[in-house]
């Protein structure tokens, strides 16, 4: 009876393993097993596949971070562990996604100050991390090695492989036995092509995460809805080469035009808005993992992801 | 230096010693030991076997298991010695713990380190000593060292440590086997080498380590057995002292380092351009002007070629730039000089084929220095230094600089190395040139002569996915890409490069229409490769299955049933076309990557191939061309179409000025009693 959700599929997404409780050599309560779906998202109520994660993004240095998220947190923006902390006692996010926007000022050489954030960030919370290193390729040695190395044993996922630049992540990730986020630019083969190339390097592929990078709704996430699509088409009908866990994040999101100049007694609701109906529309699309930044979305995306799974469809989200 | 009437050491005698040696001290051995900082035992026989070696026993053990292998003797003999006599002191390392391990792994993934380099024995002189050191130093490499070169260094002033990325193992060229059993901990920790698994620690050691062994003098039999046995793991070992034997590499100090790194195939990354200008492909775009040009070459003004050619390895220096005539500062404000660049490369993987296609990338890099520009190829181009870079230090040399380390840098699989000659002297320039016009007309020949019944193989290009999701082109030597920027050579070289890019190739397989140019292999990369969305594809043929079109094409094919023939419209022409339509409206309607009959993405230069509309009767179907088209490949078709014995055909080809509408077409076609009129129907 009805639609065979499995179609002619015969592929499955791998499976990632992202942080490492005391049993597995790490220090974190709650370690996520990813991926491992064997049809579209929200299709099969017995699927594997469990719901998408939360991811809540905090930086350690919030000097250019979104003024609205900065205005609804508060000073604790300007305290890396105390914020991290609240993201997962407070906002209730799934796993915490640390950007150490410290390291992209110019001219930046205190690479020891990141093994110290990052040790912070770690006792700070329980939940699994999501690291964001350098963006410049002359610290990224340096960086990629002190966060792998600070991070040994707690299964981190580091931040981001790009096909022109992937060495030093991928070094720190076989070293220190962490995953690593490959990210092409909204282009399956480019998406494949890197994979491949990453596992030449020697990264085994319960290792990798796919980005394949998000566009705001409304700045061209249809572009990354097909690209995510078409990626995870190849992954079911057999190209392992694409079959793993995608990761998203519209880091544009707080800064398009609708939000950034709405009234200001309604920016918080219109920027929330604005992330959950991207963030859903990506985990539509299949992605295991949705990064916020707004605290308030994450509970609204949780709810929808609730609804979508129960047997109930007939339920409407909010 | 001692040399002369001194014997030659005879390695495969001294090895066969040296094992025999080894296997009794190994029944020697009386105690138990373990390194310290380690999860991997004795790392070596760990990995080999995945037993835990602490003792006689099972030293003894692995020994056997491994069929007496030198290095697992050398492993253990040096394990039991310093648990007896205690780790040698400073500066020796001696075993080396697994964090350190770890870090330098991590150096060698990340490409910090490009290879690792042991170096044993007595050198002749500490200089040279010094030299080689310096050398593996300025090519990236991490050094290891044993026995009696360390004092030597020393000696010299050489400052030793892992800073200085020269690492002193140990007093004796034994202890050169903490080398191995580095090179065993990083397989285990980076490679997914499980312990036991010999065939895969081979593997990596072979494929994957970049490792190169120096031996000078004085080594022991011992010594001998246990350096020979590093071949299995796929590591050259270059002899610098008496050693006679089939599988060393002989070499001198001089190029020692060089022939060892090329053995293994290690590359140097050039990363920054030594020259006082800027160099990116931001400036390719930029002209400069002849108010702001200092000098110029070429162009018609004065004598000027370029011309790229493969060497063999050892007639060429890498990164040699010579500049034979005057330099610029002895050129007159604007004023047009002669000016020949040779460019010699040499490379395992290069081959003589490719040296058009790197030819051509001189017009690329050239533009992208901030003040030198260049156009046109051969011995017709035209190139300008800007008054501004030259006011900052820029010289002809510098000319020779960033092309010599561009080319290092865009192809480092293909090219060892790159040495560029600049000439300025005019009586040279033109003597050259005449060499080199010869190379062109060969090359010619051979271009000309490549026909696609030839190859069994064409390349398929899938860039344009990003934006054409499902479109493949499938360039054959008779039909370039249909943006008319990638060649069936560029498509077969970047494969070559990037075994894993947009460049496939592509079997042919069994014809299934010959006129149309349909072949099963082609079929069935197409399928793949669009996602299941074409089934099939004419090459030849813009009526049925023609290929899919992405939006880059230079040109765009059309029939038109009115006339019974075919029209090209290129990308530059911005009126409406006689089919009613500008090339932007029909790009529009047949881009994205789908396949529609009757229309066709072409290059320009298709229009010249023997296989142009070969599926609909051949080029005597063309019925109109944009004129200024016409005009640039005026020259070029009508010599292809007297061959063709179409002498006349040439002017039957109507053009906006003799035809705008289809109605006019129809006209003027039965005017000049066009062949297509009378073709058979297309529909």
């Amino acid at each position: 009876m009805g639609l065979d959700v499995h179609f002619d599929w015969t592929g499955s997404i791998g499976e990632v393993v992202l942080g490492a409780t005391k049993s597995d050599g790490g220090s974190r309560k709650i370690s996520y097993r990813i991926g491992g779906g064997t049809t579209l998202p929200f299709l099969d109520a017995d699927s594997p596949a469990p719901s998408p994660l939360i991811a809540f993004e905090v930086c350690d240095n919030p000097q250019f971070w979104s003024p609205i998220v900065r205005k609804y947190c508060g000073d604790i923006t300007n305290n890396t562990p105390e914020w991290v902390h609240a993201a997962e006692a407070s906002y209730g996010a799934d796993l915490i996604r640390l950007y150490l926007t410290s390291t992209r000022q110019r001219n930046f050489t205190d690479v020891s100050s990141v093994g110290k954030t990052v040790e912070e960030v770690l006792s700070a919370t329980d939940l699994p991390l999501i690291i964001e290193g350098s963006n410049e390729p002359k610290i990224d040695s340096d960086v990629f090695q002190k966060c792998g190395e600070t991070g040994q044993g707690e299964k981190l996922l580091l931040g981001t492989a790009e096909a022109s630049r992937y060495r030093s992540i991928a070094a720190a990730a076989l070293a220190y036995d962490h995953s690593i986020i490959a990210q092409s630019p909204i282009d399956v083969n480019l998406a494949k092509q890197l994979n491949i190339l990453l596992r030449e390097i020697g990264i085994q592929r319960d290792h990798i995460v796919i980005d394949p990078y998000t566009g705001s709704l409304g700045y061209g996430f249809e572009y990354s809805y097909s690209a995510m699509e078409r990626i995870r088409f190849s992954a079911l009908k057999g190209d392992v080469d694409l079959a793993m866990p995608m990761i998203c994040s519209a880091i544009d999101t707080l800064t398009v035009k609708e939000v950034r100049e709405s009234e200001l007694q309604i920016q918080d609701e219109i920027a929330v808005r604005w992330e959950f109906y991207t963030g859903f529309a990506a985990a539509v699309a299949g992605a295991e993992i949705i990064c916020v930044r707004h605290p308030a979305t994450i509970m609204m995306l949780r709810k929808a992801f609730g609804s979508l799974k129960s047997q109930d469809r007939t339920r409407m989200v909010m | 230096m001692i040399t002369g009437n001194k014997t030659m050491t005879d390695v495969e005698l001294s090895k066969k010693r040296g094992e025999e040696q080894l296997k009794v001290e190994m029944m020697n051995l009386k105690h138990s030991f373990s390194y310290e900082e380690t999860a991997y035992h004795l790392p070596i026989s760990f990995a080999l076997t995945g037993i835990a070696v602490h003792d006689p026993v099972s030293a003894a053990d692995v020994f056997t298991r491994t069929d007496n292998n030198p290095i697992v003797a050398s492993e253990c003999i040096l394990a039991d010695k310093t648990a007896i006599r205690g780790k040698e002191p400073s500066p020796y390392t001696g075993f080396i713990g697994d964090t350190v391990i770890r870090k330098l792994g991590y150096s060698l993934v990340d490409g910090s380190i490009l290879g690792l380099a042991l170096v044993v024995g007595t050198p002749g002189s500490s200089g040279t000593a010094a030299a080689i050191c310096r050398e593996l130093q300025e090519k990236y490499m991490l050094t290891f060292l044993a026995g009696t070169i360390i004092p030597s260094l020393s000696a010299s002033g050489v400052r030793l440590g892992l800073d200085y990325r020269l690492i002193p193992l140990g007093s004796a060229p034994s202890h050169g086997i903490h080398f191995v059993d580095i090179i065993a901990r990083v397989a285990m920790m980076f490679g997914g080498v499980t312990p036991g698994d010999t065939q895969r620690l081979l593997t990596y050691a072979a494929e994957r380590a970049k490792a190169i062994v120096i031996v000078f003098e004085g080594l022991t039999d011992e010594e001998i057995a246990f350096v020979d046995g590093m071949r299995v793991l796929g590591f050259p070992i270059l002899s610098l002292g008496d050693y006679q034997s089939g599988s060393w590499i002989s070499s001198s100090p001089e190029d020692v380092v060089r022939k060892g790194m090329e053995a293994k195939g290690i590359r140097v990354n050039v990363t920054a351009i030594p020259i006082p200008m800027g160099c990116s492909p931001a400036f390719e775009g930029k002209s400069i002007r002849k108010e702001e040009m200092y000098v110029e070459f070429g162009g018609g003004r004065s004598t000027a070629f370029e011309l790229l050619r493969m060497r063999p390895a050892n007639e060429i220096k890498d990164g040699q730039v010579t500049v034979i005539g005057p330099e610029i500062d002895s050129m007159k404000e604007g004023s047009a000089n002669p000016l020949g660049i040779v460019i010699e490369v040499a490379g395992k993987a290069m081959k003589k084929d490719y040296e058009p296609v790197l030819e051509r990338r001189i017009h690329n890099f050239v533009n992208y220095g901030e003040g030198s520009w260049h156009v046109a190829q051969r011995d017709l181009i035209w190139v300008r230094l800007s008054k501004e870079v030259v006011a900052k230090g820029v010289r002809i040399e510098h000319l020779g600089k960033l092309l010599a380390s561009k080319f290092r840098m865009d192809f480092p699989q293909l090219l060892d190395a790159v040495a560029v000659t600049l000439i300025t002297d005019p009586e040279k320039v033109s003597a050259a040139r005449k060499e080199a016009e010869k190379i062109y007309e060969e090359r010619d020949a051979r271009i000309k002569g490549m026909r696609d019944n030839e190859v069994n193989t064409y390349y398929s290009c899938t860039l344009c996915q990003t934006f054409a999701p499902n479109h493949v082109c499938v360039i054959t030597p008779e039909r370039p890409a249909l943006c008319g920027a990638i060649s069936w050579l560029d498509g077969k070289i970047a494969f070559e490069m990037s075994p894993s890019g947009a460049n496939q190739p592509v079997e042919k397989g069994a014809i299934i229409n010959a006129q149309n140019g349909e072949f099963e292999g082609v079929n069935r990369f197409i399928k793949k490769a669009s996602h299941g969305e074409i089934d099939r594809c004419s090459l030849y043929s813009v009526m049925e299955y023609p290929m899919t079109c992405c939006g880059c094409f230079e040109a765009i094919a059309l029939m038109l049933p009115e006339v019974n023939g075919i029209m090209v419209v290129n990308r530059e022409f911005k009126g409406v076309t006689p089919s009613g339509m500008s090339f932007s409206t029909l790009a529009g309607t047949i881009g994205g990557g789908a396949q529609t009959p009757g229309f066709a993405g072409i290059s320009k230069n298709y229009i010249l191939s023997d296989r142009f509309l070969q599926g609909e009767g051949g080029i005597q179907r063309l019925v109109w061309l944009p004129s200024q088209l016409k005009e640039e490949l005026k020259p070029r078709l009508v010599s292809k179409l007297n061959e063709q014995g179409l002498n006349d055909f040439f002017d039957k080809i109507a053009d906006e000025t003799t035809a705008t509408t289809i109605e006019e077409l129809i006209v003027f076609l039965e005017r000049v009693k066009h062949p297509a009129l009378a073709m058979k129907p297309l529909v």
